[in-house]
């Protein structure tokens, strides 16, 4: 699977005095297996791409590729692209709507035209693989659930129609630490066991602990695009960007006082080994 | 996938008249009216299109705007037509179809209610492309504040019309998000028959439903926080002031109504 946007721009209401331009002339590609983080500050377009991904939107110019078809051509279904990349929108618990659990999460398959047996199956999947208990949750109602819970089950809404790739708009807002760490350990997770992963988010700490690549928008361009090491590395352009640097990388550039040397940690794990290394070598002197 | 629907259709620009007081705007749009209907004959129309010309041009507003407030009144203003046509009766007969008689009388009819119609439409329309919802609501408020006097909550009123017109963009966004969410997850808003179209809103409606209720708790509560407590001895953060401009475009209508009334006068034929 291959997904590609060739020089995609969008504008909102054109024509009107509304207009605006939310993304331009962006040109990337996500190959299978990805996890690619999207960063900016807010206004930045990340929801708007993220959109064009699964043709929510359709480009006011440029085309959207699916293994090299256009998906916003005629004959595509986009009911097969839909079910292809999944996108899960911001505050998703805001979609749920059915009387159980289980039944909002049988939406999806349903529309795909699954057989009832089979909608079943993919239920007990679905909210097996975000960490909720089946016999315990699907015959509730979704709107008697904590937050947390809520937001789980719209996950498992998108995840029960077996998406490729799996697209996350700012999938932890407005959860406390707990739950934020819970939702991160689950896309994590849905990364290990194959699914593409796109996921935007506003707190480096996470993205810094997950992401293999990372794309950084601004004012609806695409200004940066690499490895988080390489990303991070630029704090003084993140900062321009009015974006934050990790925890991590602020604590290896402190180090660096110390230690001019020391190499910039995007990971934790990463820093603590590094660290680890440095106080053994016992060169340590303040 | 809402964005084609203009609720409120405030067109934004910078002119005289978007920068008229409401109240007086109100009050002109009334005199207007008045004047369409006592237009004496068809000679008469004449000033009111030169009288809406000069707003339109004075507004800035794009000519084919205000042409598109008039389509939705395309079979009234057919139906108008054909009844005055038809069944006016009359002494002059101009054409006979047989079952009925077109009549010279009839056709001036048609004409001119058609045109009362259209004058009407585009007048209102001018109005309310030019000022912002929520200071239409406000002027409406002051106007009609006199009537508290016989116990009218014109505040009240018009408070409750602010609101739900401040929340309309608001529910049509949540709305377009919430449509997609669920086009996401594969559902279709667009085909399928009466009936199941009218199944497949359920996904929309119900979300969107909890999130009006969630909403309007959360203001009324804000509200409460800030004292607010109904419009007994509250100031005003905008204070209307009749100015220059609004003296000039009063007279102007008042020209207006006048040649109406007197056109008959001065014009030595009557169509
Ligand atoms: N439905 C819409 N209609 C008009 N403008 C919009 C709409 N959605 C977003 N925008 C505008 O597009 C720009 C990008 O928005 P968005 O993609 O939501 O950014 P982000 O997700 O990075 O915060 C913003 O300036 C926003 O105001
Ligand atoms: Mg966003």
């Amino acid at each position: 699977m291959q997904l590609t946007f060739d020089h995609v721009t969008h504008t909102y209401q054109p024509g009107s005095p509304f207009q605006a331009t939310a993304i331009r002339d962006i040109s990337l590609t996500i190959g299978s297996g990805e996890f690619t983080a999207l960063i900016g500050h807010t206004g930045s377009g990340k929801s708007t791409l993220a959109q064009h991904m699964n043709a929510l939107l359709s480009p006011t110019e440029g085309r959207v590729l699916l293994d090299g078809r256009d998906i916003n051509e005629k004959g595509v279904s986009k009911r097969d692209v839909r079910q292809r990349i999944g996108l899960v929108f911001q505050y998703a618990e805001t979609q749920l709507f059915e009387e159980t659990v289980a039944k909002d999460v049988a939406f999806g398959p349903k529309n795909l035209g699954l057989s009832p047996e089979e909608t079943d199956t993919r239920v007990r999947e679905a909210l097996e693989r975000v960490g909720l208990s089946y016999a315990d949750i699907a015959e509730r109602s979704p709107f008697e659930l904590s937050g947390g819970q809520m937001r789980r089950v719209a996950i498992a809404g998108v995840i029960a129609m077996r998406p490729e790739m799996l697209v996350l708009d700012e999938p932890a807002a407005g959860l406390d630490p707990l739950g934020r760490q819970e939702i991160m350990a689950l896309v994590q997770g849905f990364h290990r066991a194959g699914t593409t992963v796109v996921m935007i988010s506003h707190s480096m700490d996470d993205v810094a602990e997950t992401a293999r690549r990372i794309i950084v928008m601004d004012q609806g361009k695409l200004t940066m695009d690499g490895t988080p090491e390489a990303i991070f590395a630029d704090a003084e352009r993140l900062v321009e960007l009015d974006l934050d640097v990790p925890q991590t990388c602020r604590m290896s550039l402190e180090l660096r006082r110390t230690w001019p040397d020391f190499p910039m940690c995007v990971r934790a794990d990463e820093a603590y080994e590094a660290l680890l290394t440095r106080l053994k070598g016992g060169k340590a002197h303040a | 996938m809402l964005n084609n629907i203009t609720l409120g259709q405030y067109y934004p620009l910078k002119s005289v008249v978007h920068a008229l007081d409401p109240r007086v705007k109100i009050l002109l749009l009334i005199a207007y009216i008045a004047g369409v209907f006592i237009v004496p004959d068809l000679t008469g129309f004449v000033l009111v299109v030169l009288y809406l010309a000069l707003a339109c041009k004075l507004s800035k507003l794009p000519f084919r705007l205000l042409i598109k407030g008039l389509k939705p009144l395309r079979f009234i203003l057919i139906f108008t037509c054909i009844l005055n046509l038809f069944f006016t009766g009359g002494e002059t007969p101009l054409l006979n179809l047989g079952f009925a008689t077109l009549t010279r009388e009839g056709l001036i009819n048609a004409v001119r209610y058609s045109l009362r119609l259209i004058f009407l439409v585009l007048g209102s329309s001018l109005l309310t492309l030019t000022t912002a919802p929520v200071t239409l609501t406000d002027g409406l408020e002051r106007l009609l504040s006199p009537l508290k006097v016989l116990h009218f909550p014109a505040h009240e009123m018009a408070m409750m019309m602010t609101i739900a017109l401040r929340f309309i963009p608001t529910l049509l966004e949540e709305a377009d998000k919430i449509m997609k969410a669920q086009s996401a997850r594969g559902a279709d808003f667009e085909s399928g028959r009466l009936f199941e179209r009218a199944k497949a809103m359920v996904p929309l409606l119900v979300p969107l439903f909890v999130s009006a209720f969630r909403r309007a708790g959360d203001l009324a509560m804000a509200m409460e926080a800030r004292c607010y407590h109904g419009g007994e001895g509250r100031t005003r953060l905008h204070i209307l002031k009749v100015e220059k401009r609004d003296w000039i475009a009063i007279l102007i209508t008042a020209v207006f109504i006048a040649l109406v009334i007197l056109e008959p006068h001065f014009v030595p034929w009557h169509l």
